[in-house]
């Protein structure tokens, strides 16, 4: 084969070569990046954003305020979204293998709490600071804020309002009121009540919230286990005792009911008595809109008439302390005073403002569905600045925020002890003594 | 490239990958198992064996263990029983063979999680097709989770429903390669269809059949999504096998060394169970 040279004295296939490597390199830098313009790359900055709301208008809220941030300041913030369930454990992860997200949300004051001591948060008081918030929503650790709370997430009691109405039945202030009311609007055609009793954290969630009514404490200050003692445990057997009638006016399958069970059957008429938060009146709203005026809400109740209670179950942001920390504050005080209320709007009646000012900003009221609802939000505002509402959750019980309540939570003790009596039979003595043992071997 | 050379490649990438993969991800949870910690970002502490001793001295594992033999035999053999029944008749010549075929493996193709939610609307006390069918013909109502018994057979009465048809396709495949003078055979010789089924055709298929149990048993012993998306291992634990146990233990209730000890042991239980399987069934043999 002959080798012809060019002018320059190169030979043509050196040429070729010469120009064909170029170009191949040319092609990997702009696959992998490398040909970006300097000037962009430098200036170019990203934050990770874990969110866990997961409904079609959170996300597209939290994609508009992205794009909207990027615009502004000039920094991407890349949303990633999962289930609630799964966001610690895809922190954790993100830590491991050394690329964390930025901010994160998360639904549990006790991975607040191995994040916080670990080293791997920020701590966020300059953004929560300047605003009152309601009861036991901040979980401060050594006096510093470690998450930003959005929603209360309570979990408190419905009632068919016009079946109240139709056979003058009263609001109830007492568990046996409420069991006889349960009672009277059991029919072949509509369920009395329905409250889960599954190993999950429905149950913790819906199901406890008579017991913190009736004063029942779950430990002492020194973090012993006291809910199988003196009047805890007095309280909690008569707790069980109610609840296993209570149980006889639930449809089959309460052992299994979860959110969306609770969510179907009080919105397709076929229960009485349920409980969740606002999302519920969502659901109404979307599928049940004939049922809108025929439903009311009230606290748990204790058994003599004069404790109330609600259950948390709280949702907020974090931010981690990674190297992007400096520019996830500044999204995050962006983000919460520019946009907030957008979010908040996007489960309007379901996300409850831990932030008492909220209540009073007319472009939160301005949405129509809280507009509908000002009753109902009067209510469930009451519940924060009551002092005779408790606002508690097996998670959040102890003197301080602490990872042993969370230990408590997820042995599912409680689940169980009321699977034993109204599955089991069990005597409600046998019942409170197997859970306060399995409370103590969780946290052991 | 030289056959040796070829040899030699896919010998590196198969091994690199095993490692990478399999063996690397194994090592690492079993030495999870030595240590205590409360999430992965935590400081562990050497503990040595004391998960071990903690587990194998407490009920739940016991009642864990229990559970998971009830659940993969019973599967098992109901898998193998129906889904060779179903090989047998849809291998007969009928109209409409083909489309028949083609539905029988619809519930292996459908996704577990929407197997497991449509199961769970169905049977729902409320408003579930299944209650409002058993309602409508005057029978009392299903308690299809509310005990023990109950919450075990909807999880296997579910599993076999998904799994059956790949026990069903593997047999019908292998059905295809008995020779049919085999049969004809026997016919002259007077044989009965029960006599040619044990005869003939469960011999020939004794290799697949080997093959088919030892699959499912480790799948089925292994089995996480059923049981978790239909009970969560309730009521009362009585359907928590060791893969929940584990799961929950290390995700949900902090205690990830613990969790990885359940994994390890769960592992040897089932590679001491393939040893003896393989003894007492060679598949060189067949």
């Amino acid at each position: 084969m002959t080798t012809k040279k060019t002018k320059s004295g190169v030979s043509r296939r050196t040429f070729i070569s010469a120009v064909g490597a170029a170009g191949a390199a040319g092609a990997a830098a702009t696959l992998s990046g490398l040909s970006a313009p300097a000037v962009f790359a430098q200036g170019r900055r990203k934050i990770r954003f874990l969110n866990t709301e997961t409904s079609i208008d959170s996300l597209r809220a939290l994609k508009v305020a992205a794009a909207e941030y990027e615009r502004v300041s000039g920094t991407e913030v890349v949303i990633d979204s999962v289930p609630l369930g799964d966001a610690f454990t895809k922190v954790t992860t993100s830590l491991r293998s050394g690329s964390p997200y930025d901010i994160a949300t998360l639904g549990f004051v006790g991975h607040v709490l191995i994040l916080a001591e670990g080293g791997h948060l920020v701590e966020v008081n300059d953004l929560t600071d300047p605003y009152d918030w309601g009861p036991n929503i901040l979980f401060p650790i050594n006096g510093k804020n470690y998450w930003y709370p959005f929603d209360y997430n309570l979990s408190w009691i419905y009632y068919r309002k016009d079946l109240y109405d139709d056979i003058g039945l009263s609001v109830p202030t007492t568990w046996d009121e409420f069991l006889s009311n349960a009672q009277k609007l059991n029919t072949d055609k509509r369920s009395g009540s329905m409250y889960p009793i599954g190993s999950n954290g429905a149950t913790n969630w819906m199901s406890t919230a008579f017991m913190w009514a009736d004063g029942v404490d779950i430990f002492d200050d020194n973090w012993n286990i006291v809910f199988d003692q003196g009047d805890n445990a007095k309280s909690v057997v008569k707790y069980l005792d109610f609840f296993a009638e209570l149980y006889k006016t639930m449809p089959i399958g309460a052992s299994q009911a979860s959110y969306g069970e609770m969510l179907s059957n009080f919105a397709s008429d076929q229960i009485a008595h349920s409980a969740y938060a606002g999302r519920l009146i969502e659901a109404i709203e979307r599928n049940s809109p004939d049922l809108a005026d025929k439903f009311g809400i009230m606290p748990y109740m204790d058994s003599s008439g004069k404790g109330k209670a609600v259950n948390h179950g709280y949702d907020g942001w974090v931010v981690l302390n990674t190297e992007a920390s400096e520019e996830s504050m500044k999204f995050m005080r962006w983000f919460t005073e520019s946009q907030f209320i957008n979010f908040l709007h996007t489960a309007p009646l379901h996300f409850q403002p831990p932030r008492l000012d909220i209540y009073d900003d007319q472009r939160w009221r301005a949405h129509p569905l809280i507009e509908k609802y000002a009753d109902i939000i009067e209510t469930t505002q009451s519940f924060l600045t009551d002092p005779n509402v408790r606002v508690t959750s097996i998670d959040t019980q102890g003197p301080v925020p602490d990872l042993r309540p969370g230990k408590v939570f997820e042995s599912f003790a409680i689940p169980e002890m009321l699977q034993k009596k109204c599955l089991q039979g069990l005597s409600s003595e046998d019942c409170l003594q197997q859970a306060g043992e399995a409370m103590r071997k969780a946290i052991a | 490239m030289s056959s040796k050379a070829t040899f030699m490649s896919f010998l590196v990438i198969g091994l690199l990958i095993t490692v990478v993969l399999i063996a690397a991800p194994v090592a690492y949870a079993i030495s999870l198992s030595f240590y205590s910690l409360e999430s992965f970002i935590g400081s562990p502490q050497w503990v040595g064996l004391d998960n071990y001793i903690r587990i194998l001295s407490s009920s739940e594992f016991w009642n864990a263990l229990k559970n998971g033999m009830i659940y993969s035999l019973a599967t098992i053999v109901l898998q193998v029983v129906i889904g060779i029944g179903m090989a047998l008749l849809l291998n007969q010549i009928f109209v409409g063979r083909n489309i028949v075929r083609g539905l029988s493996i619809l519930p292996y193709l459908l996704p577990t999680v929407v197997i497991v939610l449509t199961f769970k609307w169905m049977v729902d006390g409320s408003i579930g097709v299944l209650t409002a069918g058993v309602e409508a013909v005057g029978l009392p109502p299903i308690h299809w989770f509310e005990s023990p018994v109950a919450a075990m057979s909807s999880v296997i009465l579910v599993s076999v429903w998904l799994w059956t048809p790949f026990v069903t396709t593997s047999f019908l495949a292998a059905l295809q390669t008995v020779p049919a003078s085999l049969y004809e055979a026997a016919k002259v010789d007077g044989t009965n269809a029960v006599q040619r089924f044990f005869h003939i055709t469960l011999p020939m298929l004794r290799p697949v059949l080997t093959v088919i149990i030892l699959l499912r048993g480790v799948w089925m012993f292994n089995k996480f999504d059923v049981i978790w998306l239909l009970t969560g291992g309730g009521p009362v634990q009585s359907t928590e096998h060791l893969a929940v146990l584990s799961y929950t233990t290390a995700f949900a209730k902090f205690d990830i060394g613990t969790g990885a000890a359940i994994a390890t042991i769960s592992f040897l239980i089932l590679s001491i169970t393939v040893f003896f399987y393989f003894l007492l069934f060679p598949l060189d043999k067949e």
